[in-house]
């Protein structure tokens, strides 16, 4: 239903939520709809930056909501499909992909005070706690014990533990602790028609599918997740890094294929391009040298961190890489997270993009030279850099960026540019062994392409949706299910 | 449109769409909303002065919302380099919003009770405890603050406790206006300066040669604002907060604090200590008592948890919910167990409060008790 603030439904609708949640958490501010309507997207950022004179709207939403629990949550998807309005889960809003936008209007149901430590087991080492709480004070809480969920991505300080499970985020350690999503021992979800599940105690079981699954990286189309068990860990005795100049990125893939596979077991291994090596490594770490930088880490107890570090140097020298310590290794550490802040970041007006996707050892350089390729053939005003940041057994992650200094003024011309360089380095990922993405999701950003990398598998998905929001509330347009 | 320093705009360009410092927000903590961050209000005032939008009342109530205690800048990472400084935004801002006769009503009625009465929460000046001392000729001008002088009695009389133990010559300003911090905070600049006037008059026919002051808030304004505002005192005239003046009196051998056996810590003030780096004289008048039953709690010193020194107002009404801000700073506190948690404003005091197994103390009175 399309609601009008001047009509008398807009005020029914209103009065029901505030019976839900008390009238202190439900806004129609116009501040607030402004703030809800740009997430950490390129595109909402420069539609809003780019307003003056000029005649541009972003969608938002009509209604703020701030539910405590999953029992709240439940009514407000209840009053949802009774009147069919759209709603939008936001976490964080700290997802580059546009996934929290409201981009059909309807509630924004923001998550963040559903915000309670439930339960730290120190015995089973899991930690159960509301999805809204801020990632950074569960770790804070978590590590007055010793402990860790060792979940670190730069947007810990921002985004919310629901926010991840979202869209599948990944951390700086996933290489040793996974993914989030592999941290994920069970959850309770509020269903779109409002009826609140639980997954099964635990996810290692011989019981048919993993109803985690369903929901995991479902980005709020499928349901919202209120409640999760997360495993936790001991804070290791020791953490060392060290880093290394190998003379090209193919030695550099070699070395982080070798210490994966050869089981080493690092917690850490950045591998940054020779061209970002130049330039984002150069102006956070002010290294100055050519090739490509990376850094490995370990961690646990000090005589295996002791020993992996001296078998990972073995591998290091023997491909002939440039030991640049480590202390080296430790300032990376120290300043993982500077790359993120101002003047570090790249920002407005910059138009940019973080092409990730993931794929086999055998594939992982051939997708990056595709999209470097495609790049700087169709769009020489564009600058590629890339870095390979999360490994697994069997390959590893590619954090692949375009950027252009000084795009178009134009922001319908400069939008069409943007989208051009998202759908031509990513079909050449495809193309290549590749996929839309490993950690930052779908969002509004790639939903186009989604029904292209599934192909007629995708149908499944569709049915699956069609099933469990039969209305289409759901955070409408993202995820490739359309509205 | 009104003209904005450059200093202000690369703070709303750095942080419009830069959450990173949300974690330690804490007006986002009260109401769990984006236009309570840094990156939505600068969001809001990106369309107000870069894009030209007329202010709404809502925007204006964001921007009111904050509590300007820095936080985000004690956070951020590139502020070494970027000196964004959201605190400074705001207080343009709030001023920008005034001139154009924007303001809120209750902030409005925080100005009136502020120019009528000296204390922002309409209590009748009748009521201040500077309403009943003499004042006269002395070394030491004591100047209380209003949160004090209108609401927390008990700290000017564990100040003047310590004064008459130590046989210092000291007086109070009868009837003690306002610092005029308050006001310049709530974007009434000139009504600041007008106070600031009136007060540095008073403090210059006194005679003093030392202001000992206890609100963070008058403190920072006699050190950071009056000398802006014209009112530049003779270098010959100390102005201290309360904690560097004991902690000098420690030193000296002049005061001697009789030693505790109960674990105690401490609350940083944001403007005290994050505004004008006072860190360390509050601890070594603790330590020179507690010894090593001072414990430091997990966030002081710079990254310190608002203790709510400059929360007047939240969405259009008087801020009450300062208890919120106070119980994150008592369960760290708990985390470390300890029973007293040493304050350094009223307004930490009164937010942290009195409970079953935490107290908070303010430092005048901590010492008061040990003497």
């Amino acid at each position: 239903m399309k609601l009008e603030q001047s009509s008398y439904m807009f005020d029914m609708v209103l009065f029901e939520l505030q019976d839900i949640v008390g009238k202190d958490y439900v806004s129609t501010k116009s501040s607030d709809k402004e703030v809800y309507s740009v997430d950490y997207f390129w595109i909402p950022e420069m539609w809003h930056d780019r307003q003056k004179g000029r005649d541009l709207t972003r969608p938002s939403a009509d209604f703020i909501v701030h539910p405590a629990n999953a029992t709240e949550v439940s009514k407000i998807l209840k009053i949802a499909n009774n009147y069919k309005i759209p709603v939008t889960t936001w976490g964080g809003g700290s997802g580059s992909q546009g996934g929290a936008l409201p981009v059909f209007g309807g509630i924004i149901l923001d998550t963040k005070r559903m915000d309670q430590i439930f339960c730290i087991d120190q015995n089973s080492m899991t930690v159960k706690v509301g999805t809204g709480i801020i990632m950074q004070h569960l770790e804070w809480e978590l590590e007055k014990q010793g402990l860790s969920t060792m979940h670190d991505p730069a947007s810990a300080n921002c985004a919310t533990v629901g926010g991840f499970i979202a869209h599948r985020g990944t951390g700086v350690l996933s290489t040793k602790y996974g993914k989030l999503e592999d941290m994920i021992v069970n959850m309770e979800i509020v269903l779109p028609n409002g009826e609140i599940i639980k997954s099964l105690p635990v996810p290692k079981t011989a019981c048919g599918p993993d109803l985690n699954q369903l929901f995991i990286g479902s980005e709020g189309t499928l349901g919202i997740v209120t409640k999760v068990t997360l495993t936790i860990n001991k804070i290791p005795e020791v953490r060392r890094f060290r880093a290394f100049i190998f003379k090209d990125l193919t030695t550099g893939l070699r070395v982080g294929q070798r210490l994966m596979t050869e089981k080493l077991q690092p917690s850490v291994i950045r591998l940054y391009s020779e061209d970002e090596t130049k330039e984002v490594i150069h102006k956070v770490l002010g290294i100055d040298k050519k090739g490509a930088y990376m850094v490995y880490g370990f961690d646990g107890r000090k005589e295996m961190v002791d020993l992996q570090l001296k078998y990972a140097r073995e591998i290091a020298d023997e491909e002939g890489g440039e030991d640049l310590g480590e202390d080296l290794g430790q300032q990376w550490w120290k300043n993982r997270y500077k790359f993120f802040f101002p003047p570090y970041m790249f920002s407005l007006p910059q138009c940019f993009g973080t092409l990730d996707t993931v794929s086999t050892y055998s594939n992982i350089e051939n997708i990056f030279n595709a999209m470097k390729n495609v790049i700087g053939t169709k769009y020489p005003q564009a600058r590629f850099i890339g870095h390979f940041s999360h490994w697994f057994n069997w390959g590893c992650m590619l954090y692949a960026r375009f950027i252009i200094e000084t795009p178009p003024e134009d922001p319908h011309e400069l939008l069409f540019v943007h989208n051009s360089i998202w759908n031509d380095a990513l079909r050449a990922a495809i193309e290549a062994g590749g996929v839309l993405n490993e950690h930052h999701g779908i969002g509004l950003k790639l939903s186009r392409l989604v029904p292209e990398l599934y192909g007629n598998s995708f149908d499944i998905l569709k049915n699956l949706k069609k099933s469990l929001d039969p209305n289409g509330i759901m955070n409408p347009g993202k995820l490739g299910f359309g509205v | 449109m009104t003209s904005i320093s450059k200093n202000n705009l690369d703070t709303i360009k750095a942080c419009r769409y830069c959450p990173m410092c949300r974690q330690s927000c804490p007006s986002e903590f009260i109401s769990y909303k984006e236009s309570d961050t840094p990156r939505g209000r600068a969001m809001l005032l990106q369309s107000v002065y870069i894009a030209g939008k007329e202010y709404d009342k809502s925007t204006v109530e964001a921007i009111y919302n904050c509590f300007v205690c820095g936080s985000c800048k004690s956070w951020c990472s590139g502020f070494e380099i970027g000196a964004y400084n959201i605190p400074e935004l705001i207080k343009f801002a709030r001023k920008d919003i005034v001139r154009k006769g924007q303001t809120l009503e209750v902030v409005e009625s925080i100005k009136s009770s502020l120019l009528e009465s000296d204390n922002p929460y309409q209590i009748v000046k009748s009521a201040s405890f500077s309403q009943i001392i003499e004042e006269k000729k002395a070394d030491v001008l004591y100047f209380m603050g209003s949160e004090i002088n209108f609401r927390n009695p008990e700290i000017a009389r564990a100040a003047i406790k310590i004064f008459n133990h130590l046989n210092i010559s000291y007086t109070l300003l009868k009837n003690e206006p306002e610092s005029g911090k308050i006001l310049d905070l709530l974007g009434y600049p000139d009504e600041a300066i007008i106070k600031a006037g009136q007060i540095y008059s008073r403090i210059i026919n006194s005679g003093c040669k030392k202001v000992v002051v206890s609100d963070p808030l008058a403190y920072d304004a006699f050190k950071n604002d009056y000398p802006g505002w014209g009112f530049k005192f003779d270098s010959k005239m100390k102005i201290l907060h309360m904690s560097e003046y004991l902690a000098e009196l420690v030193k000296s051998g002049s005061l001697e604090l009789a030693k505790t056996t109960e674990k105690i810590t401490l609350a940083d003030s944001e403007f005290l200590g994050r505004f004008n780096a006072v860190f360390e004289a509050p601890r070594e008048i603790i330590k020179s008592s507690a010894g090593d039953n001072f414990v430091e709690m997990r966030w002081n010193r710079e990254k310190l948890l608002s203790t709510g020194e400059a929360a007047f107002t939240f969405n259009d009404r008087l801020f009450t919910q300062g208890d919120k801000l106070g119980e994150k700073i008592r369960i760290q506190a708990h985390d470390i167990d300890c029973t007293i948690i040493i304050t350094l404003s009223a307004t930490a005091k009164n937010n942290i409060g009195d409970h079953a197994d935490i107290k908070a103390v303010d430092i005048a009175e901590f010492v008061a008790e040990l003497i």
